[in-house]
């Protein structure tokens, strides 16, 4: 069963429905992953050189054509390779990471999961949208809602993350500091 | 004239604190009346931070920004120099821009189509004919501008205040220590394309008095970060002897002297490689002393309300919100001579540290959101909280200006803080304002004296 073509905006193919289905299963599992604060698993899914970036977004008119959304010499939440992740991840573990104790709740939510074919035969373009609710302590609660566009790679058989690129659709991030990832 | 403040007699705020003591009233961190008249007496009156230099580089290029909680436009004007003007109409006070940045010749009011040039003239209206000859003389419904503005070494401020000393009065001495900063090599700073804003739910003083001088909460607060950038080590102990609290016109800088804490903060070795280099061309320029507080385990506030780490090169605001809320802003802060590569490292750095998601960031918000909200409680609000650490380490020094206190963890800086704070809040005037040290500097240009003694 194919897709119909109006569906296309890239001018890339969408993806077999079997490959769709993989992919959106290995989003939802990173996002349980995330829930579950299993942070290890989580970047134990994703290749080496991942780059994972999400860019911080001014208000400008929109005679204004500067790329805030590509360029990497600005300022970022994030913008880091899997050692750069891997730094953020180590001072969850270090057991003194106070704003972190008590446990913050967390809840990912996917959705608008798109999965198209690109030039590499191994890798496949994925859009998605994120809905990402953290709560702590007694009421302190946030709601990050954004875009994202991911490169999947297969590498020995296994999808694996080889690039994000997340949108939070925020201009003042609305919360005392980012302990969440997408 | 100052701006009007019309809300009657005021407290001696001075009973809000003992600074010989050592204690700071709570009430000053919860109470509207007394939010209602920093906006009035601090931010109405003081030389507030705009913008970089280099945020504006061309003619029509602007930024928003707020000075309290008053927006203002900042722009650079065809001759170079940069006006600041509110960013409200004046027909029904409508904003007349709505971005954070960009360039523009003029601003257009949404509401009814007034037209005001980039100084912040009024040129036009929507259906202009429908004003009688005699009904609006433009000159006079320009936007209204700052009182003054001026810059240092690439940080441009302004103040309300027409009566308000020079920049180079009020941040006085300051300046010596600032050069470390913006003057430690040829070409001085530029700031890092973008701004990353947050909203914390604290009173704007707990950030800027942690920047100030609270070099003791870093090893506690930060173990997580510290070992997270520092492959598992903690922050390594300080020296209490070879340490300083400054204080000028209640900015203050606490700084160690062993010249690289900061920048292995960063956790970026090609910086680290970067600052080697230059050292030596920074102690000839800076002297001795200077090129070894640049780098050191150290951080920085501007009265009242800017804040930097020199060598983790983050550049911040804490904006007011009323009492229990601050909008933070943050940019990075580099060396205009260095290479791309560098200050793209830079900048990662900065955002792994001191982002909104940095490894030391993360656990300072929720610190200062319950230091604020615990205030809530009126009895809770009616207690005092503890300054006097190091009360009694006052020095003088022979190279260093401003009043020093010697040792690192210290309060000395955020009792000097809030001895202005309340200077600034009990002054009906800046002759009211008393001088609380005495200059070495006294107007002298700053670069120039590397040290006090061959001054």
């Amino acid at each position: 069963m194919s897709l119909p073509a109006y569906i296309l905006e890239t001018g890339n193919a969408v993806a077999s429905p079997e490959l769709i289905s993989e992919v959106e299963q290995r989003l939802y599992r990173e996002m349980r992953y995330l829930d579950d604060e299993e942070y290890r698993k989580w970047t134990g899914m994703m290749t080496d050189d991942v780059h994972y970036f999400m860019p911080g977004i001014e208000t400008v008119y929109r005679r204004n054509k500067m790329d805030q959304l590509n360029d990497l010499s600005r300022m970022a939440f994030y913008n880091d390779n899997l050692e750069e992740l891997g730094k953020r991840i180590d001072r969850l573990e270090t057991g003194t990471a106070w704003s972190e104790d008590p446990a913050t709740r967390y809840c990912h939510i996917i959705s608008n999961i798109e999965v198209e074919t690109t030039d590499n035969p191994d890798e496949v373009l994925v859009y998605s949208n994120f809905l990402v609710y953290r709560n702590r302590l007694a009421r302190d609660e946030d709601t990050l809602i954004g875009n994202r566009k991911d490169i999947w790679r297969r590498e020995e058989g296994v999808l694996k993350l080889a690039k994000r690129r997340i949108l939070l659709k925020q201009n003042v991030l609305i919360s005392k500091n980012l302990n969440v990832y997408f | 004239m100052p701006i009007d403040n019309m809300s009657g007699p005021r407290p001696d705020y001075s009973r809000y604190m003992d600074i010989e003591k050592g204690w700071v009233d709570r009430r000053i961190f919860a109470d509207q009346a007394i939010y209602e008249q920093e906006l009035y007496q601090i931010f109405a009156r003081c030389w507030l931070f705009l913008a970089h230099d280099s945020q504006i580089p061309k003619p029509g290029d602007f930024i928003t920004t707020h000075m309290g909680e008053d927006g203002v436009i900042v722009v650079r004007q065809k001759d170079n120099s940069v006006k600041a003007f509110l960013n409200s109409c004046t027909h029904r006070g409508n904003k007349v821009c709505h971005a954070d940045a960009g360039n523009a010749r003029r601003f257009v009011c949404n509401y009814h189509g007034w037209s005001f040039d980039n100084a912040g003239e009024l040129k036009g209206m929507h259906e202009e004919y429908c004003y009688e000859e005699g009904d609006i003389n433009k000159e006079d419904w320009g936007l209204k501008q700052v009182a003054q503005i001026d810059s240092y070494k690439g940080l441009i401020f302004a103040t309300f205040d027409e009566s308000a000393p020079s920049l180079e009065a009020f941040l006085g001495d300051f300046r010596w220590y600032l050069d470390a900063l913006l003057d430690n090599e040829e070409g001085g700073t530029e700031f890092v394309g973008g701004t990353i804003k947050s909203v914390m739910g604290a009173n704007w003083k707990f950030g800027v008095e942690n920047f100030i001088g609270d070099a003791y909460h870093a090893g506690w607060t930060h173990d997580s970060g510290c070992r997270a950038m520092n492959n598992g080590e903690p922050f390594p102990p300080i020296d209490m002897q070879n340490s300083f609290h400054a204080s000028v016109n209640g900015h203050g800088w606490e700084f160690g002297m062993e010249g690289v804490g900061d920048i292995f903060l960063l956790g970026r070795p090609k910086v680290m490689e970067y600052y080697e280099r230059i050292r030596p061309a920074m102690e000839k320029r800076l002297g001795a002393v200077r090129s070894k507080i640049f780098g050191s385990v150290a951080s920085a506030s501007i009265f009242p309300n800017v804040s930097f780490l020199p060598g983790i090169h983050t550049f911040r605001t804490w904006n007011p919100k009323g009492p229990y809320e601050l909008e933070l802003k943050t940019w990075v802060i580099v060396n205009k001579e260095m290479a791309e590569e560098i200050k793209d490292d830079i900048t990662k750095g900065v955002m792994c540290t001191f982002g909104p998601g940095g490894a030391f960031e993360m656990d300072d918000g929720e610190n200062w959101e319950n230091c604020t909200q615990v205030n809530r409680g009126v009895v809770t609000r009616q207690e005092k909280l503890h300054y006097a650490c190091g009360i009694s380490r006052k020095i003088d020094h022979p190279d260093m200006p401003g009043i020093v206190y010697r040792g690192q963890y210290n309060d000395s800086n955020q009792r000097l803080f809030y001895q202005r704070w309340a200077d600034m809040m009990n002054a009906q005037g800046w002759d009211d304002v008393p001088e609380r040290y005495k200059s070495k500097l006294a107007g002298r240009s700053t670069r120039d004296i590397p040290t006090m003694k061959s001054a």
